[in-house]
C-alpha cells in the first residue's frame, strides 16, 4: 500500500489533526489510505449552518505537499493558484471553516447557492438553514 | 496578352524555347531571391540575439537602479519589460515597488540568534541553518523543498516568473539566482530560461517567434514594412502578419478565413487526404507516390490519369498542348422547378463539392511542395554528385536542377494558395473567376510539366555508366520549362494582386474557350 512510503510530514500533520484537532474539526485518515481523509465540519454557530455538520473528503495528491490537497467540489482560491506548500490540512480545512461562517458569494461553495445568494440574501440564509436541517443534521 | 489567342500560350512557349539557350536560364523564383528583395523588412534572431536584446535591458535597470541583474530581472518581469515605467515607479517610490515585487531590502523575518536547528515548515524536518536557504525575506526551507517548489512552479508554466517565497502571505521574489543555484536538472533550468525570454518577446511588438515546430529562433520586424514575408533562421518561410506559410500574393484575410474553414471541415474532408484513388479504368487503388499529378496505372492497366480530376491524363498533357481544365470549379447549374427543400439539399450538396474542389487542390500542392522540398534535398546532397561524376558536368553546369526544384516548391505554394482565392471569388464576377482559371490552368499546366520533366526525366542520367547524348536535350528542356512555368507564375501572381483586374483588355475571347 501506498502507506508505507508515507512522507514524514504526512505522518506528523496527521498526528498533529488527531491529537490537537482545531475545534469544531474533525479529519481522519482511512484505514486503507492514508491520503485519504474523512472530513466533518460543524456548522459555525450565528451562522446559517449552525446546528449541520459537513462532511467532506479530502485526498492529498502524490505531489503533496507541493500541489494542494483535494476537496472535491469546494471553491477556496488556496486550493489553487494560491496553494503554498506551508500550508497545511489544518489551515485548509480552518479556510472552508470560516467560509461557512461568511459566505462570500464572489468565491462561491458551490455556484447554486451563490446564485441564491446574490439574489436574495434572506432567502438564501432560510435555505441553507433548511438544507442544513434536511442534509446534514446529525448523521 | 497571352491569353487573348487560344494558340498563343503554345506559340509563346515555343518562342521562349527557341529563344533561350540551355545553359544561361537563371530565371526562377526561388525562396532565396525573394529573400534578398525583401530582407530589409526584418531580421532572423536566433535565441542568442533575443538574450542579448533582453540583458541589454536588464543590464539598464541594474546600473541606473543600482541593484543585482537577477533583481533588475524580477522587476522586469513583473512590469512586463516596460523600461520606462520600472524607472518612472522606482525613483517616485523605492519603496514601494520593492514591496510590490517582493525584492526586500533586510529579512522581514529573524531567527532567535543561536538557535542550533531550524524547523522547515514543508517537509517539517529540523536542519541546520547552513542547509537551509531563504529569498530576500529570511524565510528559511531546507534546500530539498526548495528545490520541490521551484520544480513544481516551472513545471506549471510562466506563473513560474512572478514566484514567491512559499512562507504563507510573503511577496519576497525567488528569482533565477535561486532558480540557479538551487536546481541541478538542466532541462528545468532551460525551461525557466526560455519562459523568461518568451515573456520578453510577448510583450515586444517588433518581435515573434517562428511559426515553425521545434524551431526556438525569432524574426524582428521593422514596422510599418508594406511586405509581410518573412524567412526565419531555419528557413521556414511565414507572414509577419498572420504567421501562416508565406502566402503571397493571396491575402491575409482570405487565408485566415480559409484555414478556419478547414479546421471546421476536417471531419468532413478526411478521405480527401487518402493517398490513394481508384484508377478511374479498372477500378484498382494506385498509390500517388510521386510530386506531379500525372498518374500511371500499373499494367496491365497502364491507364495515364490526372489525379486532381481522373480524366484522362492526354486531356492535359502536352501531347495535346490541349487546354488544361483541372482547376475550373464548374458550379452545378440550378436548372428547373425545384421545390423549396429540394433547393435547400441542392444548395448544400454543391456547397460541399465547391469546398471540396478546392480544398483538395489546396491540399494535393500542399502535399506535393513537401514532397518537392525533400526531392531538392535529395538533389543537392546525392544526384548531383552522381551526375558530376557520370555525366561530367560541372556544378555550375548543374545548377538547373536545383533552380528547377526551387521553381517547383515556390510555384507549388503559389499554387496551393491561389486555390484557397479561387474559393473566395465572387460569385457575381464571372469574368473575374474565368480569368483567374485561365491563368491558373496556364501556371498549372506549365508546372504539372516541369515537375514531371524534373521528376521522371532526369532518373535515366542517374543510371548511366558514361555520359550520354542527350543530356544536353534535357538540360534545354528543363530549363525552358522553368523559365515558361516562371512567367505564367508571374502572371498569376501580378493578375491576383491586382485583384484581377483586366487593364486594357476589353474582349476577352477566353469566354469562347471550352
Ligand atoms: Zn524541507
Ligand atoms: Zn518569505
Ligand atoms: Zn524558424
Ligand atoms: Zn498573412
Ligand atoms: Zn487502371
Ligand atoms: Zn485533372
Amino acid at each position: 500500500m501506498a502507506n508505507s512510503n508515507l512522507p514524514r510530514r504526512i505522518i506528523k500533520e496527521t498526528q498533529r489533526l488527531l491529537s490537537e484537532p482545531a475545534p469544531g474539526i474533525s479529519a481522519s485518515p482511512s484505514e486503507e489510505n492514508m491520503r485519504y481523509f474523512n472530513v466533518m465540519i460543524l456548522g459555525p454557530s450565528q451562522s446559517p449552518y449552525e446546528g449541520g455538520v459537513f462532511k467532506l473528503e479530502l485526498f492529498l495528491p502524490e505531489e503533496y505537499p507541493m500541489a494542494a490537497p483535494k476537496l472535491g467540489r469546494i471553491c477556496l482560491d488556496i486550493l489553487k493558484d494560491k496553494w503554498s506548500p506551508a500550508l497545511q490540512i489544518r489551515t485548509v480545512l480552518l479556510s472552508i471553516q470560516a467560509l461557512l461562517s461568511a459566505p462570500n458569494p464572489d468565491d462561491p461553495l458551490s455556484e447554486n447557492i451563490a446564485k441564491h445568494w446574490k439574489a436574495n440574501e434572506t432567502e438564501a440564509v432560510e435555505t441553507a438553514k433548511e438544507w442544513t436541517h434536511l442534509y446534514a443534521s446529525g448523521e | 496578352m497571352d491569353f487573348e489567342d487560344e494558340d498563343g500560350y503554345t506559340d509563346a512557349e515555343e518562342e521562349e524555347l527557341d529563344s533561350q539557350g540551355g545553359s544561361d536560364v537563371g530565371g526562377h523564383l526561388s525562396e532565396e531571391d525573394e529573400n534578398k528583395d525583401c530582407g530589409h523588412n526584418h531580421t532572423a534572431l536566433c535565441e542568442a540575439d533575443i538574450r542579448n536584446l533582453q540583458e541589454q535591458v536588464i543590464t539598464e535597470v541594474s546600473s541606473v537602479l543600482n541593484i543585482t541583474k537577477y533583481s533588475a530581472t524580477v522587476l522586469l518581469s513583473q512590469y512586463n519589460w516596460d523600461l520606462n515605467k520600472v524607472k518612472d515607479d522606482w525613483f517616485a517610490d523605492e519603496e514601494k515597488v520593492r514591496n510590490k515585487v517582493g525584492l526586500m531590502e533586510k529579512p522581514v523575518h529573524n531567527y532567535p540568534p543561536g538557535k542550533k536547528e531550524i524547523n522547515c515548515r514543508i517537509c517539517f524536518d529540523d536542519f541546520l541553518p547552513r542547509d537551509m536557504v531563504s529569498a530576500s525575506c529570511g524565510h528559511m526551507f531546507c534546500k530539498l523543498c526548495w528545490k520541490g517548489y521551484i520544480t513544481t512552479s516551472i513545471n506549471d508554466g510562466p506563473g513560474c516568473l512572478t514566484m514567491r517565497c512559499p512562507e504563507i502571505k510573503c511577496v519576497a521574489a525567488v528569482g533565477e539566482d535561486m532558480v540557479n543555484t538551487l536546481i541541478s536538472n538542466e532541462e528545468i533550468k532551460r525551461k525557466y530560461s526560455r519562459l523568461l525570454l518568451c515573456s520578453y518577446v510577448e510583450v515586444k511588438r517588433n518581435v515573434k517567434w517562428c511559426p515553425a515546430p521545434d524551431c526556438d529562433s525569432a524574426v524582428e520586424f521593422v514596422m510599418g514594412s508594406e511586405m509581410f514575408d518573412v524567412v526565419c533562421n531555419c528557413k521556414y518561410n511565414f507572414c509577419w502578419n498572420c504567421l501562416e506559410e508565406t502566402h503571397r500574393p493571396v491575402e491575409c484575410d482570405t487565408v485566415v478565413k480559409w484555414m478556419l474553414k478547414n479546421s471546421a471541415e476536417s471531419e468532413n474532408v478526411t478521405w480527401i487526404l487518402a493517398n490513394s484513388k481508384p484508377c478511374p479504368k479498372c477500378k484498382r487503388p494506385i498509390q500517388k507516390n510521386a510530386g506531379c499529378m500525372h498518374m500511371t496505372c500499373t499494367p496491365p492497366c497502364k491507364n495515364e490519369f490526372c489525379w486532381l480530376c481522373l480524366g484522362s491524363w492526354a486531356s492535359h498533357g502536352e501531347k495535346t498542348g490541349g487546354f488544361y481544365a483541372c482547376n475550373r470549379y464548374e458550379a452545378a447549374k440550378q436548372k428547373g422547378l425545384y421545390g423549396e427543400e429540394e433547393k435547400r439539399r441542392e444548395m448544400a450538396k454543391s456547397m460541399i463539392e465547391k469546398y471540396t474542389h478546392y480544398y483538395e487542390r489546396w491540399q494535393a500542392n500542399n502535399k506535393s511542395r513537401t514532397k518537392a522540398v525533400a526531392d531538392l534535398h535529395q538533389v543537392e546532397t546525392v544526384q548531383i554528385n552522381i551526375l558530376r561524376d557520370g555525366q561530367g558536368e560541372s556544378d555550375a553546369q548543374l545548377k538547373f536542377i536545383t533552380e528547377a526544384w526551387e521553381q517547383i516548391i515556390e510555384c507549388r505554394r503559389v499554387l496551393k494558395w491561389t486555390y484557397a482565392s479561387g474559393f473566395y471569388l465572387p460569385e457575381d464576377e464571372p469574368e473575374k473567376r474565368q480569368f483567374f482559371e485561365f491563368l491558373q490552368g496556364d501556371a498549372e499546366s506549365g508546372l504539372e510539366r516541369l515537375h514531371e520533366c524534373a521528376e521522371k526525366e532526369l532518373v535515366r542520367f542517374l543510371d548511366a555508366k558514361e555520359p550520354l547524348e542527350d543530356f544536353k536535350e534535357f538540360k534545354i528542356k528543363l530549363s525552358n520549362l522553368t523559365s515558361v512555368t516562371k512567367k505564367y507564375f508571374e502572371n498569376l501572381v501580378r493578375a491576383l494582386e491586382n485583384d484581377l483586374a483586366q487593364e486594357g483588355i476589353t474582349s476577352c475571347k477566353v469566354q469562347g474557350r471550352p
